[in-house]
């Protein structure tokens, strides 16, 4: 199987190491890579429409970086092989990315895994949901810092 | 039987009404304010801050101008306890881990501190609030929000794109919604809260506990909108908003809470409130500020420090009243 092209993912955490595994995963190949952020809307009922706007405006800000990030990293001279474009949805995260997998017809998900059990339990995992809909192959980065 | 379920049902509809009530009446006000020229940094510094306390400050205002000043004190000082030790442990135990900044912690965490300090040496100086104590809150409030405006129109500055945006959303008309919204939020606010201060006094009475205690448990439903955001704040890693959001309120339900029902009425303060409630307020935000800028974040432990410091707080309560 030849990867033609990549959808990368993050909020922001270890954003390094998913972009030196996706790296390494494109190697010297050409290939079109995809840097996705998702605006996670979701906000409890009784949150004050204000503070909805406040979160979002905040939460666009953050993906502007990260986006920005990713872009100066793909677009490095030494990687003149990768054709980089970058999205910004708003929605629910692991609805989003696969919907936008489906779209793209791209052939890896890459994005961060390995929250801890608590996390998982309090949190959720976007990856989880995503690894039972996704239309692709997914590469998901071991990003959890073992506990001492 | 019937009459408690009664007022359950009715105090738990009356919040409801009375959060979504404060959400509409602060958005359009907003969007009136805009209309009439008033910078967008100042009307965006204050309705955040008005947004979330609004139903504590409807309810303790109602309450003490209706003849249940505990009611009113409880539910003031009771949300600010609730909100370092409930609201913020519970959302660091979910979130994991909210991270804090210098200039926030030195500013707002300040004020918090100082917020909580004149009050309690108010209570204990006068064993009430009056005039003076009123007018003092509310220069303390506006010397606050002055401080908070200078500080956005840095931030402004510093973002020519923000700038532009503020200069282009001025060009508003007025609109009849907006209007409407706004009297039908203030209706609801005053209904709802009128409801939620008659159904807790009633309650308290039917359970034979003071007032004063009514009020604090009160305050679990009154800053539900504080909650939800400082929860949801957390889990999506957006720590200055969860963090501000609690100090925000803080000030705000002491400054305006107590300050602006304190120029109109002379309030009684409860002994126990001088002597206990009054001092757990004060050790409780000091904890947070330590907690906060002993590694710049609080952890999932430091969590479960503030809950507990919380729940330590209700249990003696109980027990000094039993």
């Amino acid at each position: 199987m030849v990867y033609k092209k990549v959808l990368v993912t993050s909020t922001g955490e270890y954003l390094d190491d998913i972009l030196k595994h996706t790296l390494d995963l494109i190697s010297e190949r050409k290939m079109d890579v995809i840097g996705l952020y998702v605006v996670d809307t979701s906000v409890p009922f009784l949150t004050p429409k204000k503070i909805k706007e406040m979160m979002i405006t905040e939460l666009k800000k953050k993906g502007r970086e990260i986006l920005d990030s990713m872009k100066v990293e793909f677009e490095k001279p030494g990687n003149y092989m990768i054709n980089f474009t970058e999205m910004m949805v708003e929605g629910d995260p692991a609805d989003e990315i696969v919907r936008i997998a489906e779209e793209e017809n791209v052939d890896v998900i890459v994005m961060g895994t390995g929250k801890s059990v608590v996390d998982k339990h309090l949190l959720g995992s976007v990856s989880e949901k995503v690894v039972h809909s996704a239309p692709c192959t997914i590469l998901l980065i071991r990003t959890v810092q073992d506990e001492k | 039987m019937i009459v408690t379920i009664i007022l359950v049902i009715s105090l738990i509809i009356s919040l409801l009404i009375v959060i979504k009530a404060a959400d509409l009446f602060v958005d359009n006000l907003v969007e009136i304010g805009l209309v009439f020229g008033i910078s967008e940094i100042i009307l965006g510094v204050t309705a955040a801050a008005i947004g979330t306390s609004l139903p504590e400050f409807g309810s303790a205002m109602l309450a003490i101008l209706t003849g249940n000043p505990e009611v009113g004190i409880g539910c003031a000082i009771g949300a600010n306890i609730w909100n370092i030790g409930g609201i913020l442990g519970i959302s660091t135990i979910f979130a994991g881990t909210i991270l804090s900044q210098k200039e926030e912690i030195r500013r707002d965490g300040s004020m918090t501190l100082i917020t909580a300090l004149i009050i309690t040496i108010f209570m204990f100086m006068f064993g009430e609030l009056n005039l003076i104590v009123g007018i003092v809150l509310l220069s303390i409030y506006i010397i606050y929000i002055w401080i908070l405006i200078r500080a956005q129109q840095n931030n402004v500055k510093n973002n020519k794109k923000s700038f532009v945006t503020t200069k282009k959303e001025k060009k508003k008309r007025l609109k009849k919604e907006n209007v409407f919204w706004v009297i039908t939020g203030l209706i609801g606010l005053a209904v709802g809260c009128r409801v939620i201060v008659y159904s807790t006094v009633t309650l308290a009475e039917i359970a034979s506990i003071p007032e004063m205690l009514a009020g604090i448990l009160l305050a679990f439903g009154t800053t539900a909108p504080e909650f939800f955001t400082v929860l949801t704040s957390a889990r999506k890693g957006l720590n200055r908003l969860a963090v501000g959001t609690v100090l925000g309120s803080n000030i705000f339900n002491i400054l305006i809470g107590l300050g602006v029902p304190s120029l109109f009425v002379v309030i009684p303060v409860e002994e126990i409130a001088i002597r206990f409630d009054g001092p757990a307020m004060i050790v409780l935000t000091f904890l947070l500020i330590v907690l906060l800028r002993r590694r710049m974040k609080l952890t999932r432990a430091e969590g479960v420090i503030l809950l507990s410091s919380y729940i330590i707080y209700m249990g003696t309560r109980l027990y000094i009243m039993s």
